[in-house]
């Protein structure tokens, strides 16, 4: 009898809670606990079932060699991305990703933007933008690559990912049958010096991102054109323009103006049933005059590749289930003034897809890479890796 | 038997693995073909030591590290390559006017580069120019191993022997910062041996000023940053990273490595090499290109009591007007230069992307261009060179070439 109170005691203790949620959700909105609190946003209140979570995992193993000593070899979590997407209204439209990587070494905000579509034809974007500097730039998570690396013009020139705070506008026209043309541009707060600043190893675009706040008040432009007559082919151009040093202060001109200019081509075709994908870049910097030799006025790089997918089904219990194999290569030159400073390699990958969205990849690479005294040293991999959506 | 079959077996099986992965992955070049392989016989500890002094080697600073604010290059192995020399793209241009180093103009070395706000220097009008190649570094500490006996033992700055050879050591005063117990420190006047008129006593020395001077990286052992004195003093800007921007660990990491780097092995002996090192002795090469030397005690045990082939006796020679810089250095005359040690060279080739760079500022590219250049104390040794039958040169050369 004692027995049975005590439970009765205990079950109702533990039950009340919910029953006063369930009060608590009848009265919403009436009268949130703090307004505009974490239980008072319009998610929960308004937009519920709008708001939609997803994302991205990766997982590396290497074994590098230079010269047949061991380079960045073992195991990385290398990334755990989180996307979430909602559709405010008719018009507006939020969109953001969080990225962790290197195990949660480095966490940004990657991209956090709303749209304001006011035609196909034209929509104005606000926010962390991903700046639209060749297609990798956009279109660049994990799963969707068919190699465990990025293509080195992306990691080593462009910095990808790259994003910046910024607003512009972006859209659509159609043009023949099927075919159309997309368009974005952007102003952005560009680069800084850290570039040039914060690089130990010459020019190095990639440390002059994370202009959070503009460092020198004068916007960088950025914008891709693309032109896609099919669905089997397209063709962008794009181009990134600003000066990235600070040359006022005080509204005095404190130092020369330096601007870094980066122009992209990109291609994608299917043919044949393989694809093909590809980008070549060049960039310009200028350059205090005091350190040409040292730091390069001029980068360029390009990559290209072709895949095919077979093997649909081979595994009987996973009918969605395919195989890609693919090569690349990839050439950076990352000081065009002079020779040396740059990279050459080709990388071999093959690829089981469970379904589309998860990957296991095995990727060999070999190259060659030459240093700033234009002596060649010879590189390999193996590399595997685990990419999927969630 | 089952055994044996079982090795039988795994032999080979593990001998094609090792051999495709070094196929697939790269694999390493012979160590008698480096120039920075350490010397046999360390111990584990050194051998930790010697790894972290090679990150510091490496390393290159940015303008936020500390890089300048004046300087002429970001590393020691952007001017040392692989550890051997430089391309004459790295030489460094030293100024004095007489024996005083013009301090109040920029001397006594020009920085040629600055970091964004600093201005570099320029060469003034007037001073004495010395033009600088980047020697090798490997072997050094071998040569400070040598005792002082030994390489003084070799002078004979009257020419008291009448061969027309007067070798003379550098006398030089250490740097206040190097303590007496290092090698090359003490009080008064100490061997030179480093640097391309021995004017440096110690690596010590050679190092710490190699981060100031070069790189415009402070330490602890000179913690005050090299400014440029052609530019005002409102427009002398700084990098932002407060000094000292390394610590006496960080020196003596990179000290440590440089010591404990070996020569690279010469090539096999050939008849014909055979033959041109007995050439060497005969036409008097060996009367400053001294064949060898024995080390003395060291705190490194794999450096004490070794035998150094370095074909150099470290001393100082007038070496005629065509290379004389007429810039004195120390005790050093403007027509005197440290003899070369002749290793390395068989492999220099490929640390330089096929180029060769000889003599003190890299102006020969062969060795025989580098012997027609000795003149003064060697014009007599480069005449017998000269004199030589076709055969006999190619066999000469060939000795050096393979050194
Ligand atoms: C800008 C090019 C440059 C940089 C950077 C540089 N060096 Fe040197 N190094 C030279 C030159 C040139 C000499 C010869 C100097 C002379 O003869 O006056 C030299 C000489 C030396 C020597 C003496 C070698 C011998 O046998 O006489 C050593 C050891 C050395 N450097 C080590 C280093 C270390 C360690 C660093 C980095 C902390 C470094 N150097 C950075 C150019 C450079
Ligand atoms: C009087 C002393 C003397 C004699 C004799 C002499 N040398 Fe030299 N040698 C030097 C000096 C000093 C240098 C460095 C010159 C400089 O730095 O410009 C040098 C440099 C060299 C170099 C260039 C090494 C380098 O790394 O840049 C070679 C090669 C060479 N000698 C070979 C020879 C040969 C072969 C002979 C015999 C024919 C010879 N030398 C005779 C003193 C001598």
């Amino acid at each position: 009898m004692k027995r049975l109170a005590t439970y009765l005691f205990v079950s109702i203790a533990l039950g009340a809670p919910a029953i006063a949620v369930a009060q608590v959700q009848d009265t919403l909105p009436a009268r949130p606990f703090v307004r505009g609190g974490v239980y008072d946003r319009p998610y929960l209140t308004r937009l519920l079932g709008r708001t939609v979570v997803g994302g991205y995992l990766e997982f590396h193993a290497r074994l590098q060699r230079v010269d047949g000593a061991n380079e960045d070899s073992g195991f990385e979590a290398k990334r755990w991305n989180i996307f979430t997407a909602t559709e405010v209204s008719d018009f507006v439209r939020v969109s953001a990703e969080l990225e962790f990587e290197e195990g949660g070494e480095e966490v940004t905000l990657e991209f956090a933007a709303i749209d304001f579509r006011i035609a196909p034809t034209f929509t104005i974007r606000g926010g962390m933008l991903l700046s639209p500097i060749g297609r990798f730039n956009l279109a660049h998570d994990s799963p969707l690559n068919e190699f465990t690396d990025r293509p080195l013009v992306s990691t080593e020139i462009l910095g990808t990912a790259l994003s910046e705070p910024g607003i512009g506008v972006l859209g659509l026209f159609p043009v023949g049958s099927g075919g159309r043309i997309t368009y974005q541009v952007y102003a952005v707060n560009g680069f800084h010096a850290g570039l040039i600043e914060d690089s130990p190893d010459g020019t190095r675009i990639p440390l002059g991102r994370g202009n959070v706040e503009d460092n020198n008040a004068s916007p960088a432009i950025v914008g891709r054109l693309a032109w896609s007559p099919s669905l089997n082919f397209e063709l962008g151009i794009s181009a990134h323009h600003g000066a990235y040093n600070v040359f006022e202060g005080d509204g005095l001109r404190v130092d020369e103006r330096r601007d870094l200019t980066i122009g992209v081509v990109d291609l994608e075709a299917a043919l044949a049933g393989f694809r093909l994908t590809g980008e070549a870049a060049l960039a310009n910097i200028d350059v205090p005059a005091t350190l040409r030799d040292i730091f390069a006025s001029k980068q360029q790089g390009l990559y290209v590749e072709v895949l095919r997918d077979f093997g649909q089904a081979w595994v009987a219990t996973l009918p969605a289930s395919f195989f890609s194999v693919g090569v690349r290569l990839d050439i950076v030159d990352m000081n065009a003034d002079r020779p040396g400073d740059n990279t050459r390699q080709v990388t071999l990958g093959i690829n089981f897809r469970p379904t589309e969205d998860t990957a296991f990849k095995l990727d060999y690479l070999r190259g060659t890479g030459r240093d700033v005294f234009n002596n060649p040293a010879d590189h390999a991999g193996i590399l595997f890796s685990i990419a999927t959506y969630f | 038997m089952e055994r044996s079959y079982r090795w039988g077996v795994c032999i080979p099986v593990v001998l094609v693995a090792v051999t495709a992965c070094d196929f697939l992955l790269t694999g390493p070049p012979d160590d008698g073909d480096l120039f920075d392989a350490p010397i046999p016989g360390l111990t584990t500890g050194e051998l930790a030591a010697f790894v972290r002094g090679d990150e510091g080697f490496g390393r290159r600073f940015s303008p936020a590290e500390g890089l300048g604010p004046i300087f002429n290059q970001a590393a020691c192995a952007d001017c040392h390559s692989g550890d051997g020399r430089g391309r004459p793209e790295q030489a460094l241009t030293r100024i004095s006017i007489g024996s005083d180093l013009a301090l109040a103009l920029g001397g006594p070395q020009i920085q040629d580069k600055a970091i964004p706000g600093a201005q570099p220097e320029v060469v003034p009008d007037g001073v004495d120019i010395s033009v600088r190649l980047p020697p090798p570094v490997f072997g050094t500490g071998l040569i400070e191993a040598i005792p002082v006996a030994s390489i003084v033992a070799n002078a004979d700055e009257f020419d008291a022997d009448g061969d027309g050879i007067s070798g003379r050591p550098n006398w030089v005063l250490p740097a206040d910062f190097v303590p007496a117990d290092e090698p090359g420190g003490g009080t008064g006047l100490q061997l030179g041996r480093f640097s391309r008129k021995a004017q440096v006593s110690s690596l010590l020395e050679q190092i710490s000023a190699a981060y100031h001077q070069d790189m415009g990286i402070t330490s602890d052992f000179l913690p005050v940053e090299n400014r440029n004195p052609q530019a005002g003093g409102a427009t002398a800007a700084a990098d932002p990273a407060p000094d000292p921007e390394i610590d006496a660990a960080t020196v003596r990491a990179v000290v440590d490595y440089v010591r404990m780097l070996a020569p690279p092995a010469p090539g096999d002996d050939t008849p014909q090499r055979l033959r041109g090192s007995e050439l060497f002795t005969q036409i008097g090469c060996e009367s400053c290109h001294v064949r060898e030397f024995q080390t003395g005690p060291s705190s490194v045990a794999a450096l004490a009591n070794q035998r150094v082939v370095l074909y150099s006796d470290l001393l100082l020679h007038d070496m005629g007007d065509e290379l004389a810089d007429n810039r004195p250095d120390g005790d050093a005359t403007g027509r005197e230069w440290k003899t070369l040690p002749l290793w390395g060279l068989r492999v220099a080739r490929e640390f330089l992307n096929g180029d060769l760079f000889l003599m003190h500022d890299g102006r020969a590219t062969t060795i025989s261009q580098a012997i027609e250049l000795h003149g003064g104390e060697a014009a007599t040794a480069r005449n017998a060179f000269l004199a030589l039958s076709a055969d006999d040169r190619e066999a000469l050369l060939e000795f050096v070439r393979s050194r």
